[in-house]
């Protein structure tokens, strides 16, 4: 029991990663892929964030009196997803437009029917 | 003494000011893109010396390196940086008639973009700030690959984006897994505390970084994407992605596997990966049908002789796998310019359909014959001192196990001549007279540009050797890297 409370963050970021990954690798449509690809984003987020994260910690501004550095939050991951969220929208927001342009040629969103390009 | 930030800020901001020039006239926005990759074109120029002396670490900001951004500045980036300048302003001139269906405003933008992406890349000695401009790469080039939006580009670019994502999500894992183990994002601080570090997921970190980046420097199992996005785009977005993107992707598997993490006991297995994209590549190439196509495959076999030469660990061999490296991006941006307009004329990609348009078009034939013949190898091009100090130096290694991958390399080239002269010998076929004329000026200027360059290196090859053994030294010397970065408070 004292594992998973450890290690929870871990756990559930690498479940949301793995999950992502298998959405990806076998689903056809491809708006679940691109779903697939978003969930994949946030398993990543959270493990960058669990990186400095302190049960209870604060910010880390210095005018407060009494307050620690072992009880500040490490702000760089922080900084870090909020670069790593506005990319993953920008892939995210590509991704749907394309696949309205795709949809619009072949009718179908199914990934094993769209097959002009072959090996 | 420029500013080496420039190389950064000119491109991102030439973007940013063509959507305000674009209510004057869309048109303007072709020429601030051709001005803007000559401004870096010159920079480039201009730090050259200064670099070659010392190299220069920028502070942005001013913040001490351990904390904040810096970017480095040694030859070996500088070169890199030179060849996304070169190809992306002759690029550019060609774009000028080439691009004229679609909001042509939109593509310069996402042009610049992708320069600045990928110099970005090169320069930076962060490694979040890597990914950052990684992004900005990656973003721009799906983007511009189905910039035509018609089926196969959008599919091409759909592709290569699921691929790609994937790829930066693992680089970002990678990031978190390095900083949770030494608490610090900058490269030579990173390289500083790794051999203290002693924990598996060092090497699973490894593992994220060589796959993500793999995946956009298309080493052999990650590469799917390639053939379809560097036929489905423009030509002149196949030249830039085959001219340079890749390598950018190579290039920064070097700097992880060599400078960040120091594990030169994976050169091995990279060597024979190498190989292997090598002989997929060609073999791929030998039996395709369309002329982008083919050139793409032959891409990744050129890729993996590039990996194969830095693998081989000494000086030599890594001044060698640059020279492939320009003489890579010099010929197939060269074969992928001169191909846009024969497609552009026959309007097919078909190598049948090219027969003859050798005597319809001979400026841009010629051109395509000099770029094929360098790319094999053949005297007086570009390609065959490249090809000649990387054979050389496998041999010098005295090691049975680089011996046989150099008869690999030949078995690879062999095919590759194969190849390149049944596509030339249709080209160059006698038929009748069709209504078929030679490409435009804008388009000729650029190719005999680079016809020129393969041609003038390749007699004289001393002229960047120096700076070559310069780059590769400074690949090689881990040690100075760090004292450089850090020394410099």
């Amino acid at each position: 029991m004292e594992f998973i409370e450890n290690y929870l963050y871990y756990i559930a970021s690498f479940g949301l990663i793995l999950i992502g990954l298998y959405i990806i690798l076998i689903k056809k449509n491809l708006i679940k892929m691109i779903i697939g690809l978003s969930i994949m984003d946030t398993g990543v987020n959270i493990l960058l964030i669990s990186m400095g994260y302190l049960s209870g910690g604060t910010a880390p501004i210095f005018s407060r009196e009494n307050l620690l550095p072992s009880r500040m939050v490490d702000p760089v991951p922080q900084a870090l997803v909020l670069t790593a969220i506005v990319i993953g929208l920008a892939i995210i927001a590509l991704a749907l437009s394309l696949t309205i342009v795709l949809y619009r040629h072949y009718g179908t969103l199914n990934t094993r029917k769209i097959r002009d390009l072959k090996w | 003494m420029v500013n080496p930030v420039l190389l950064i800020v000119i491109p991102l901001g030439g973007a940013f000011a063509i959507p305000l020039f674009a209510f004057i006239s869309k048109h303007l926005s072709k020429y601030i893109s051709m001005i803007v990759a000559l401004a870096m074109l010159i920079i480039v120029g201009v730090l050259i010396p200064a670099v070659s002396k010392n190299p220069i670490v920028v502070k942005i900001g001013g913040f001490r390196p351990p904390f904040g951004i810096n970017l480095v500045v040694s030859p070996f980036s500088l070169f890199f940086a030179g060849i996304v300048s070169l190809v992306g302003f002759l690029v550019s001139i060609y774009a000028i008639k080439y691009i004229q269906k679609g909001d042509i405003d939109k593509y310069h933008l996402l042009f610049l973009l992708f320069l600045a992406g990928s110099v970005g890349v090169v320069l930076t000695g962060d490694i979040f700030n890597m990914f950052v401009f990684f992004e900005i790469l990656c973003i721009s080039s799906y983007a511009l690959v189905a910039y035509n939006r018609d089926k196969d580009g959008v599919e091409a670019g759909i592709k290569y984006l699921i691929q790609g994502s994937v790829g930066s999500a693992f680089i970002l894992i990678g990031i978190g897994l390095i900083y949770g183990l030494c608490g610090s994002l900058n490269m030579a601080d990173i390289a500083n505390q790794i051999h203290s570090v002693n924990s598996p997921l060092l090497f699973l970190a490894l593992f994220l970084f060589i796959t993500g980046f793999g995946i956009e420097g298309a080493i052999f199992p990650l590469n799917a994407w390639l053939p379809d996005a560097h036929s489905s785009a423009p030509s002149t977005i196949s030249a830039v992605l085959s001219g340079f993107a890749i390598e950018v992707g190579i290039y920064a598997v070097v700097r992880f596997v060599w400078t960040v993490f120091g594990a030169s006991n994976l050169l091995h297995f990279l060597a024979g990966l190498g190989i292997l994209t090598l002989l997929i590549g060609e073999l791929s190439a030998f039996k395709q049908n369309d002329i982008k196509r083919l050139l793409a495959y032959s891409s990744i076999g050129q890729i993996g002789l590039i990996l194969f030469a830095i693998s081989i660990g000494t000086a030599e061999s890594i001044s060698g796998g640059l020279f492939q490296v320009l003489s890579h991006a010099l010929s197939k941006a060269l074969l992928f310019l001169a191909a846009g307009y024969m497609i552009w004329k026959v309007s097919s990609r078909k190598i049948e359909e090219m027969k003859g348009i050798g005597v319809r078009m001979p400026i841009t034939s010629f051109c395509f014959l000099i770029g094929a013949f360098s790319l094999v190898g053949l005297p007086p091009f570009i390609g065959f001192p490249s090809k000649f100090i990387i054979i050389k130096s496998a041999l010098l290694t005295h090691q049975a196990y680089f011996y046989f991958l150099v008869g690999a390399v030949l078995l690879g080239t062999v095919i590759e001549i194969s190849y390149f002269f049944k596509l030339l010998q249709g080209i160059f076929s006698k038929t009748e007279e069709t209504g078929i004329d030679e490409a435009p000026l804008t388009a000729l200027v650029p190719m005999v540009i680079l016809t020129l360059l393969i041609v003038g290196i390749g007699v004289y090859p001393q002229a960047i050797n120096q700076f070559l053994h310069l780059a590769s030294h400074n690949l090689i010397d881990k040690m100075g890297y760090i004292e450089q970065v850090l020394g410099a408070l």
